[in-house]
């Protein structure tokens, strides 16, 4: 054989195999990834909620909120929890552009009264053993109950009833102002609680 | 030591490379399995690998997880790439181990997503960047091209576990100090204050600085360093 | 302004060796001497934005298009193989002055992680044409600036009395430490 031919022909091979190989793992895999997708959507979903019996990854509405810097449609999903047919909370999603190192992403939960049942943070970037105990559940809590009217949602240094951190304000103080909009988001778009 | 690993013949067709005194075959691969966890750890004696050995050993889980992935891309490509080794030819090598990495790579990345989500957001960019690790483009160039299929997957393991067990030295040091857990639960009461600078990337770089220092320390010399510099300089050690 | 924040932001807050530790391995085996580390930096700067602008082409118009983004790290790695292949080629014929500064560093290139890295970065976050430009320049200059500080360190540290146990990798990888500590400084000046 032509000492060239068998070169492209050894690497033609072997590309094919890694391609058919590909191939086979990947469709064996996407169904396992989604599930495993929607499975941490409903565990960050019920850390945020009160119980609810429906099918919450299906009962969603969603939002068009205009577009972005770059001109990409924006939409949001509320998840609508129900138990026994009553509603009993809305959980969405915000993004604090103002963190220390880059955009905290939060999920929170409110129920019709406009109350927060909850938050998690879904990814930031903040400095670890700093900005990043946001994320400890301590300090999550002390935003339930809380709503626009009930509570002072604000850090105490501002004078409300959020601790921040010593040497972090900077984190505590951005998820803050998200949640409020958060809040605001919500009585606009859901006037009378929710119906 | 490793004179049975290293009588490699650059050519090819060579099935049996073990030269005349020949021990026996399980003991040929314990050699090869315990040469990468010892004398030719790849982190800690060759410093290979660095990016994600500091990149996620901020934690034991992510060490074990980083270091079980590049373990199982590592000894996956040995093996393809041994039993491949007298069909590739010499001038496209380098590319055709290339595409059997990455293939690997791409395998252990979808299949972490469909495993564990968590670890897929820790571990992130550098699950890809396995492909890149300079110690598994090296195995396959070095070792695995020139051998047979049973030793390249024993050289695979073992230099896979010298990978992992570096990283999870690392991780245990940083989660421990740097963050007063192990597998996240917390050892130290409240009052214990974690070492922060740990867990952020210079921290990284200081621990590593040190154990491969430790390890020098450890090794039997293997050549006489510059004259002069070896005795009186190691007492005077510590910080500057 | 945003361009410019991108930019700063790239090369000194999350510089890829210091913050990202991307791109360790010649880090530590290059930055020897002031000489090899300008070589290896123009090389790399080179072949990443090349990459970059390649590698954007190919994800928008070739993988997105066509459903098979989970072969990136394949068909990039590839990409950037063949790149260097290429660059090599006509940086010795056509420049061989070029080619005799910079020639030995180009395979190494391959399996630098800052390469890859970089295309895989621009593709998760959908950076724009414009965007991807001046991360694609950003990143390898990030990193030219990190290995010529650390090369110029090593070559002072050269001279200098190391316990045995510390020469060569250890004392290399704590003075980058050191520097990786004076770069946080440079963290909150420009987000993510």
């Amino acid at each position: 054989m032509h000492p060239l031919l068998r070169l492209v022909g050894a690497i033609t091979a072997i590309c094919i195999g890694a391609a058919v190989a590909l191939a086979l793992v990947y469709s064996a895999t996407k169904e396992p990834i989604a599930e495993q997708k929607r499975l941490k959507l409903l565990r960050s979903l019920r850390s945020v909620l009160p119980p609810f019996d429906n099918a919450i990854d299906r009962d969603t509405k969603e939002l068009d909120l205009g577009v972005d810097t770059r001109g990409n449609p924006v939409t949001k999903a509320f998840y609508l929890a129900m138990r026994e047919g009553k509603p009993v909370g809305t959980a969405f999603q915000m993004t604090a552009p103002d963190g220390y190192s880059g955009d905290i992403a939060i999920l929170m939960g409110v129920d019709p009264e406009g109350k927060i049942t909850g938050i998690e943070i879904v990814s930031h970037k903040e400095t670890p053993g700093l900005g990043d105990k946001i994320v400890k559940e301590s300090w999550r809590n002390q935003f339930k109950g809380k709503s626009l009217t009930i509570g002072r949602l604000d850090v105490k240094k501002d004078g409300g009833e959020i601790d921040q951190f010593s040497g972090a304000t900077i984190s505590p103080r951005a998820v803050v102002k998200a949640v409020k909009e958060g809040l605001k988001l919500y009585a606009k778009e859901f006037p009378d609680g929710r119906r | 030591m490793a004179d049975a690993k290293t009588a490699t013949h650059p050519g090819e067709g060579v099935a049996e490379p073990i030269a005349v005194p020949r021990p026996s075959r399980l003991k040929v691969w314990a050699q090869d399995f315990v040469n990468g966890v010892r004398a030719e750890n790849p982190v800690l004696k060759l410093v290979l690998g660095l990016c994600p050995t500091l990149a996620v050993s901020t934690s034991v889980f992510n060490a074990l997880g980083m270091g079980v992935a590049a373990t199982f891309v590592l000894t996956g490509s040995n093996f393809v790439v041994a039993l491949l080794r007298n069909f590739i030819p010499g001038r496209v090598r380098i590319p055709a181990f290339i595409v059997v990495i990455a293939s690997f790579v791409t395998i252990t990345d979808l299949s972490i997503a469909a495993l564990s989500p968590e670890l897929y957001e820790a571990l992130g960019i550098f699950i890809p960047l396995i492909v890149v690790n300079c110690i598994i483009l090296a195995r396959a160039e070095a070792f695995a091209a020139k051998n047979p299929v049973t030793q390249a997957v024993a050289d695979g393991l073992g230099m896979g576990l010298g990978f992992t067990l570096s990283l999870l030295l690392l991780g245990a040091i940083r989660e421990v100090l740097g963050n007063g857990t192990v597998l996240g639960y917390p050892l130290f009461g409240e009052s214990f204050s974690p070492v922060i600078v740990l867990v952020l990337p210079a921290g990284s770089f200081l621990v590593l600085g040190g154990l491969v220092a430790i390890f020098n320390l450890l090794q039997p010399p293997h050549k006489p360093q510059p004259a002069g510099l070896a005795g009186a300089e190691a007492s005077a050690s510590g910080g500057h | 302004m945003d361009l410019m924040l991108l930019f700063i932001g790239t090369v000194l807050v999350n510089n890829f060796v210091l913050a990202k530790m991307l791109g360790l391995c010649p880090f530590v085996g290059v930055s020897r001497s002031v000489e090899n580390s300008i070589g290896m930096g123009m090389a790399v700067v080179f072949v990443i934005f090349l990459a970059s602008v390649s590698g954007w082409f190919m994800d928008r118009y070739v993988l997105t298009p066509y459903g098979i983004t989970y072969l990136r790290t394949l068909v990039f790695i590839l990409l950037i193989a063949a790149l260097v292949q290429l660059v090599e080629t006509v940086m010795r014929k056509s420049f061989p002055a070029l080619y005799r500064a910079l020639g030995i560093y180009l395979p190494l290139i391959t399996t630098n992680c800052v390469v890859l890295g970089t295309v895989i970065l621009i593709m998760n976050k959908r950076f724009s044409l414009v965007e991807m430009l001046i991360y694609g320049l950003g990143s390898p200059i990030g990193f030219y600036v990190a290995l010529f500080l650390i090369s110029s360190i090593r070559e002072q540290l050269a001279l200098a009395k190391i316990p045995r146990a510390f020469q060569g990798a250890g004392i290399a990888l704590i003075t980058t430490g050191i520097l990786a500590l004076a770069f946080m400084g440079f963290s909150g000046m420009v987000r993510e």
